[in-house]
């Protein structure tokens, strides 16, 4: 992080407390010769747990990365045009995930500055700093959901607990500290404020969502097809004018060319997607280019029936969940936080087929998980 | 006249055909839309149903074969060591493994290591071992770096 770095090699630091707790040190309790421990019953589900922790604990690490090269370098465009590999000698370097030390960063620029002030606490105050964050996200975003459900006439406990208690909001996403929930507080935010009809900060909170995970501008489109007033074009267009200026400010032309991370990250490929689940039911060893052309076709066709739905009087947010819903189910590259986007949307809507839509793609996601429960022990 | 109506009324769409025209709310049509939609997404998630259950058991196959592979390995190397590198054959889609470990102990892929070619099916825990390579210290198993192939492994020129 920002302490100690530019200062030459680095001395080892002591590991986050939450990854010792699980994972046990890697350094210094590495077993004489790497020998066979004793594994007890129970060790598939402690495997499971420790590799939640593992990549909740690399991907905050690759988030950690951002705040670390003000003082290395002036060069404003840093995280978007280097991966980690370029702060080797950081003390977080050893924390990122294998997959992710030679690729720039794909985060929004305001989600970027915010990663800025944690800098100077240090390895461990930054990774809990991002916690904080986050845990502040999700508070937020649960109140938010208990109003909005409020305002459609809804039975708030059942909405609060179905986003708050699900597992994979937990484990994955406040677990994982991911950026997914200060995205889904800015998405509940601009539910919130066209309940009170409050249209042009609506679609700007939606903008201002887009510049910390781009995925949230799936609402712009059902927002303005529904309202069909100018407030919500022109409140997008202002914070967006202001979030470009910021962003490029802050990090040059790089920081704001969003549509490149996307087009980048939409060519990854993960064995959790449902592409790649279904290539192997019909014996293909993965996902091939073509595929990736077939499902943003099937992605449009979704998007386009769902507009023309909005346009003739279906419910936006509702037609937003199923969006956020389709994009995770059509991406090759399916991580667990992606399937918690339309949660909070699904609750508040009337269309129940949402809820229960997104409920069971997130039980068939944890089935996918537990193949390691079945397999013998070593 | 309902405030609905009447802003649709006024703007553009009041010049759209009917059957265009946006509308604030809904009609409660004869459900076919619905019907249609919601048999599209029963049938999506039944593909995706099978896709995950069929990916459970091929994966557990493969735990399966992969721990048989590591347990090969430490019986023919007499040594028992935690930390093996069982990789699978995933340009040939076949059942063969490479399984590489230290030759003695430290770290992981510190010392000179060995790499045993292990195929067919898993028989009391086990694989059988048709051949093999070496590995120096602190290199990656690729083609290169494979000295003093046996087995298999020469005949199949897994080595340089």
């Amino acid at each position: 992080m920002a302490a100690g770095a530019g200062a030459g090699p680095v001395a080892p630091q002591p590991l986050p407390t939450a990854y010792i707790l699980v994972q046990g040190d890697p350094v210094h309790n590495v077993p004489p010769g790497g020998q066979v421990q004793p594994w007890g019953p129970g060790w598939p589900l402690r495997r499971g747990i420790r590799e939640i922790v593992i990549i909740a604990g690399t991907r905050v690490a690759d988030r950690e990365y951002q705040g670390c090269e003000i003082p290395l370098t002036h060069n404003v465009n840093f995280p978007y045009l280097h991966g980690p590999l370029a702060i080797a000698h950081d003390p977080v370097y050893h924390y990122v995930g294998q997959d992710w030390k030679h690729v720039a960063t794909a985060y929004g620029p305001l989600y970027t500055l915010l990663s800025y002030p944690l800098a100077p606490l240090g390895l461990k105050g930054a990774l809990w700093g991002m916690k904080l964050e986050a845990l502040l996200a999700s508070v937020g975003t649960l109140a938010l959901t208990w109003r909005c459900a409020c305002a459609r006439g809804l039975d708030p406990v059942p909405a609060l607990l179905a986003v708050g208690a699900n597992p994979l909001y937990i484990l994955y996403g406040l677990g994982g500290a991911h950026n997914d929930l200060i995205m889904m507080l800015l998405m509940m935010a601009a539910v919130s404020l066209t309940f009170a009809g409050r249209d042009a900060p609506a679609a700007a909170a939606v903008v201002a969502g887009a510049l910390v995970k781009a995925t949230v501008a799936a609402l712009l489109p059902f927002m303005i097809l529904s309202r069909r007033r100018l407030a919500p074009i022109l409140g997008a267009l202002a914070a967006l004018a202001v979030g470009a200026l910021a962003g490029y400010a802050a990090f040059g032309i790089h920081g704001i060319d969003v549509v490149a991370a996307l087009n980048r990250d939409a060519a990854f490929v993960s064995t959790d997607s449902f592409a790649t689940e279904i290539a192997h039911l019909f014996g293909k060893p993965g996902v091939f280019p073509i595929d990736h052309d077939l499902l943003k076709g099937a992605l449009v066709l979704i998007v386009l029936h769902l507009l023309w739905r909005t346009w003739r009087g279906y419910d936006w947010i509702a037609a937003s969940g199923w969006t956020l819903l389709a994009i995770s189910v059509t991406s090759t590259w399916l991580l667990a936080w992606y399937i918690l986007w339309p949660l909070p949307l699904a609750v508040v809507t009337r269309d129940r087929r949402l809820l229960a839509a997104t409920l069971a793609v997130q039980a068939l996601f944890i089935v996918h998980q537990t193949a390691p429960i079945f397999a013998p022990v070593p | 006249m309902s405030e609905t109506a009447t802003r649709a009324e006024r703007g553009f769409g009041s010049r759209l055909p009917a059957w265009l025209r946006p509308r604030e709310v809904e009609l409660h049509g004869t459900g076919r839309v619905r019907l249609i939609e919601t048999t599209l997404l029963l049938l999506a998630g039944l593909l995706l149903a099978i896709a995950t259950v069929n990916d459970v058991v091929l994966q557990t196959h493969v735990n399966h074969r992969l721990v048989a592979d590591m347990r090969t390995w430490r019986s023919y190397t007499g040594h028992n060591f935690h930390n093996i590198s069982p990789e699978q054959d995933i340009f040939g889609h076949t059942t063969r493994d490479f399984v590489c470990g230290n030759t003695e102990p430290g770290p992981p892929k510190d010392r000179v290591q060995i790499c045993l070619v292990v195929t067919g099916p898993v028989v009391h825990g086990r694989r059988e071992v048709h051949g093999g390579w070496y590995l120096p210290p602190k290199v990656e198993d690729v083609l290169s770096n494979r000295y003093a192939c046996y087995g298999s492994a020469r005949e199949q020129g897994l080595c340089p």
